[in-house]
This record gives structure tokens, sequence and C-alpha cells, in this order.
């Protein structure tokens, strides 16, 4: 069953794959296609092929992917199923960030400057890097979980008043610049993003599955866990870490778009795909790259920004599914029914 | 393990703040110790340093000669499991998947038929594909329990762990823990249900644990009985 899951999945994947790389409003033949897919036939053709759509695709499903593992970890080490990728902060640093560079530049008498992409970029960086290295100072000093996310919605709310302080001081071209990134995009990455998010990805499955047991130990309480041997600082410092990197980097290209990481661990319980993580851990990967890759596919086709196709598709269909299942997924539910 | 020792040395436990005494101790494998004491006078305490979770003020705990303050996460709780008074309700996880990663933790190969033969001893085999979300507390507790059983190879620490079960399901674990005790399982039990364990007729030492100012913690190495021991908790009362 778990196998006919992800093969499910991947065959999906495929399919909205194949569908973003040969549709477009570029009018394009297959002939003209297949021809710039091995290198050859009209330039114009292979540029839109290689350079805006493949790497388009590919960043939308590394960072669909690394969202929802961002997310399963997040939940699991919170044990709260509201958590996410942005209940640590680093979204609302790369946030300010980004606005620092954008908007405070304004403040700065660089209005007439138009807004690169890199200074961006290492804007988001820097931020996400900020909060990470903070709480990686405060970490050892909360006693529960629940300071741990507090501290994440008090960087919330630092930042979100300095992003709007900045705001009302910003131009209007620069603030226009800021509001579009904050929509969200998977169109500003490029192969090194692309490079980037699958090398921070590929050690953190490595990690992920390695782990599993010992996060699903997690699970059944921090003192229960101790006394199954996990070394709960340890795993801590990782889990926290793999989140908040995967998070930071895919915001700082593609802008904050959270809500994925939120609602991918949910649509896979709610698929009856519970418990333990070794089961949840491809089948998150494989929906959040497919949760991606369809809303960039709405966005394409729609023109409509990716933060809002997302909570308009993602938000109804997991309060269905929750309201349906609660929120610990199909199997759960089945089970207190018996 | 009948061969494992759990020697205490000049222990002074970290809770409660007026302490309970110098502690010094062996517990041989194969033995059942009994913890009493009032709420808030460090039996917890005493049940999480010997489990390795705590760090003592002073002293030190063997484990066939090991500190546990010095030993791997990994290596302990492959020797030693600690079972607590609240079950856990919110995993996602099923009864049987609990038990897999009871067997991991104690560094046995996943064995199906040991899993089940578990299952079975510990009555909880027809639940085994529910998720622990959906048991009852006492039901989760029995989990739990044949969770510790399964995990570690010679000693059971629990921290009240009946306190959600009914009279039949107490009665029933206590005459487990004397089967576990039999089998060369060493069980340490922090408990107020003086008249479960002494039905269950197992309790050959029983360790009262109080402040210095109320006498300090005693030692009995005798067959439990209710009613002293009674006489002793209300005797500062």
């Amino acid at each position: 069953m778990r196998r006919q899951n992800s093969l499910w999945l991947i065959g999906l994947l495929l399919v909205l794959f194949l569908a973003g790389l040969l549709t477009g409003p570029a009018g394009l033949s297959w002939a003209e296609q297949g021809a710039a897919l091995v290198g050859q036939g009209d330039e114009l053709a292979r540029t839109i092929l290689w350079r805006l759509r493949l790497p388009r695709l590919c960043m939308a499903a590394l960072s669909g992917a690394a969202l929802g593992l961002s997310g399963l970890l997040m939940q699991t080490y919170f044990r709260n199923a509201l958590a996410g990728p942005s209940v640590l902060g680093v979204s609302s640093g790369a946030t300010l960030g980004v606005a620092l560079v954008a908007l405070g530049g304004v403040a700065l008498g660089t209005a007439g400057e138009s807004l690169g992409l890199a200074p961006q970029v290492l804007g988001a960086l820097m931020g996400s890097g900020t909060v990470m290295v903070l709480l990686g100072l405060v970490t050892g000093r909360f006693r529960s979980r629940t300071a741990l996310l507090i501290f994440g919605l008090m960087v919330g709310y630092l930042t979100g008043a300095l992003v709007t302080v900045l705001q009302a001081e910003a131009e209007a071209g620069a603030l226009q610049a800021f509001v579009h990134w904050g929509m969200g995009s998977f169109s500003h990455g490029g192969w090194l993003a692309c490079a980037l998010v699958l090398l921070a990805l590929l050690p953190a499955v490595i990690w992920a599955a390695r782990e599993a047991s010992r996060l699903d130990m997690w699970t059944l309480g921090m003192l229960t866990a101790r006394s199954m041997g996990v070394n709960d600082r340890r795993l801590t410092w990782s889990a926290l870490g793999t989140s908040g990197a995967l998070a930071g980097l895919v915001t700082a290209w593609c802008g904050p778009i959270a809500f994925l990481g939120l609602a991918t661990p949910h649509l896979v319980r709610a698929a009856g795909v519970n418990g333990r993580h070794r089961r949840m851990l491809w089948p998150v990967l494989l929906t959040g790259a497919n949760l991606a890759l369809f809303a960039d596919g709405v966005v394409r086709w729609m023109g409509i920004p990716l933060n809002a196709v997302l909570s308009l598709v993602g938000a109804p269909v997991v309060l269905m599914l929750i309201m349906r299942w609660g929120p610990f997924g199909k199997t759960h539910s089945q089970a207190q029914l018996r | 393990m009948r061969d494992a020792i759990l020697d205490i040395q000049d222990l002074e436990l970290r809770h409660p703040s007026e302490g309970v005494g110098t502690l010094n101790l062996k517990i041989k494998g194969g033995e059942g110790l009994v913890v009493l004491g009032r709420n808030g006078s460090g039996k917890s305490t005493l049940l999480k340093t010997m489990a390795g979770l705590v760090r003592p003020v002073k002293g030190r705990i063997l484990l066939s000669g090991q500190d546990v303050g010095t030993m791997s996460p990994r290596d302990r709780a492959r020797d030693l499991a600690l079972v607590f008074s609240t079950p856990p309700h919110d995993t996602p996880l099923t009864v049987r998947d609990v038990l897999e990663l009871a067997l991991d933790a104690g560094g046995s190969a996943f064995d199906d038929d040991a899993l089940g033969a578990a299952m079975e001893r510990g009555r909880i085999a027809s639940w085994a594909d529910m998720p622990m979300g959906a048991l009852s507390d006492g039901m989760a507790q029995r989990v739990m329990m044949v969770r510790a059983f399964v995990q570690a190879r010679s000693w059971i620490l629990m921290d009240e762990p009946t306190a959600f079960l009914d009279i039949v399901a107490r009665r029933e674990f206590m005459d487990d823990v004397g089967r576990w005790c039999e089998e060369g399982k060493s069980v340490v039990l922090a408990t107020h249900d003086l008249e479960a364990v002494e039905q269950a007729g197992w309790a050959h030492r029983w360790l009262l644990v109080r402040p210095p100012a109320q006498g300090g913690s005693i030692l009995m190495d005798r067959q439990f009985n209710a009613e002293e021991a009674r006489g002793l908790l209300l005797s500062h009362a």
C-alpha cells in the first residue's frame, strides 16, 4: 500500500512536471520543444525551456519537497498540528532581510536604483541566518517547546513591526517590488538556486531517514523518548537546524510560502499515511513537490500570485480534511470510531 | 539479567529542596523495590536520577559497574526503561509501532514473532493496530509497560504507573511485575497503591523517601506490609 501511494505520487509528479514543461504562453510546437530539449533547434525555444521553464519547475518541486519536510519536522518537534516552517520565525527573518535591502535602501536615499535579485536573496539569507543564530543561542535556555513557539511568534511580531516602519517610509517602486516578493514565486531561482536547495535537501532527507525512529520516539513525549535512548539535545539541534535551513533557503528565492509546509503533512495524513516517520517521509516529499508544481501551474495559467493560489486551494482542502478526519488523519479517526 | 546490580552510592537528589538525605542502596537482578513517599517527596526525581535523566547533587549510580550519568543514552536505554504516570495520547503511532520502537531502543533486531509474543503476554495483542490516541488511559499505560519490558534487558523503573488503572487492571499489573522479577528483570516501582503491592507479594524490599527533618529515608529489608507502610507515611503528617 505504501509503495502504491508513492508510485501514484511519482506518476503525478511526472505528469505535472511534463505539463509545466511543455505548455506555456510562448506557443511552441511539440517539434520545437523536442528539439530544444536535446539542445537543438531555435535558440529562443532553447532559452525558454532550459533557462525559464526547467529551472522554475525544478525549483517548484525541490521547494515543495523541502517545505513539506520542514513542516513535518516542526509538527513532530512541537507535537502541534498547527506548526509549520514559519513557526521558528526564520521566514520572518528572511522577510525583514529583504525589506532592509529593498526598502531600507529607499530610506538611505537609493530610491532610484532598481531592485536586483541578488541583493534581495542576500538580504533574505542574512535575515533567516540571523534568526537561526538567535535560535541556536536561545534554544538551550527554554525549558519548554511552547516557549520556543512563543519565541518564533515574537520574532514574527518584531520583524513585522520593523517591516511596517520600512514600508511606511518606502518609495512606491521599491514597495511594489517588496510586495511582489511577498506574493511568492518559483520563477526567480535559476539553476544556482536549484542546486543550493538540492544540496540542502539531500542531506536533510538522509538525516530524516536515519533518525526516523528517534523522531517517532519524540511523539511519545520528551521524557519517554529520552528513556528510549534519544539524545534530546542533539536531535533538537538537528531538527531545528534542518527545518530552519530548508525554510530559509526556499524563502530566499521564492518568498514566504510556508503554508505549503503546514498543509503537506496534513494532506499525507488525510490520505491515510500516518504514524512512523519512515512511512511518511517519501509521501511528504512527493506531495510537497506535487502541491508546489500544481500551484505553479495555476499561477502560470491564471496569472494570480503563488501564495494566493496555495491559500485559496490549500486552506479549504486542509480544513475539509481536518473536519472530516481530525488533525491526526484518516486511520486515526477510523480507529477511534471502532 | 540476574547478575546486573544497580548500586546507588552516597546519592543526594536535586529535588525536593529539603532533600531526602543520602541514599546508599544495592538492588540485585530479579529484585523488586517499592518506593513510597508523600507527594513531592522526591520519588519521581529518584527514578529519573536512577534512569540518568537528572543529574544528582552528589553521589553516583552504577549499573553493572558503569555510571549511568556517563553512559550514552542508547546504551542506557538497552539496560533500563522508565515508565511515567501519564501515558502518551497525542502520538500518531499505533500499539505495534510503539513496540517496534521499543525493540529498536533495546538494540534488538525486528522480530515479528517476539513482538507478537510480548503483546500476547501483555494482553494487548487485540489492540495491535490501534493508534495510541484511540486507547483509554489504562490501555495506553499497559502498552507503555509492555514497551518497557520489551526494551530493557534488566531494569524497569515505574513512576506511579497504576494511577489510571481500574482495580482489576491494578491487580493484573502487580502480578505481571512479580512475573517479570521471576524472569530476572528488576523493577523499581514508585506507588501509592499499598494494598495492591501487598497483595501481589513480590516486594521484599521497600524504600520510604522523606526529608531528613522527618527522619530521612529508610530502607526496609522485609516483606512489604501495607499497614506498616501507612503508619510510617502518616507518622509525620
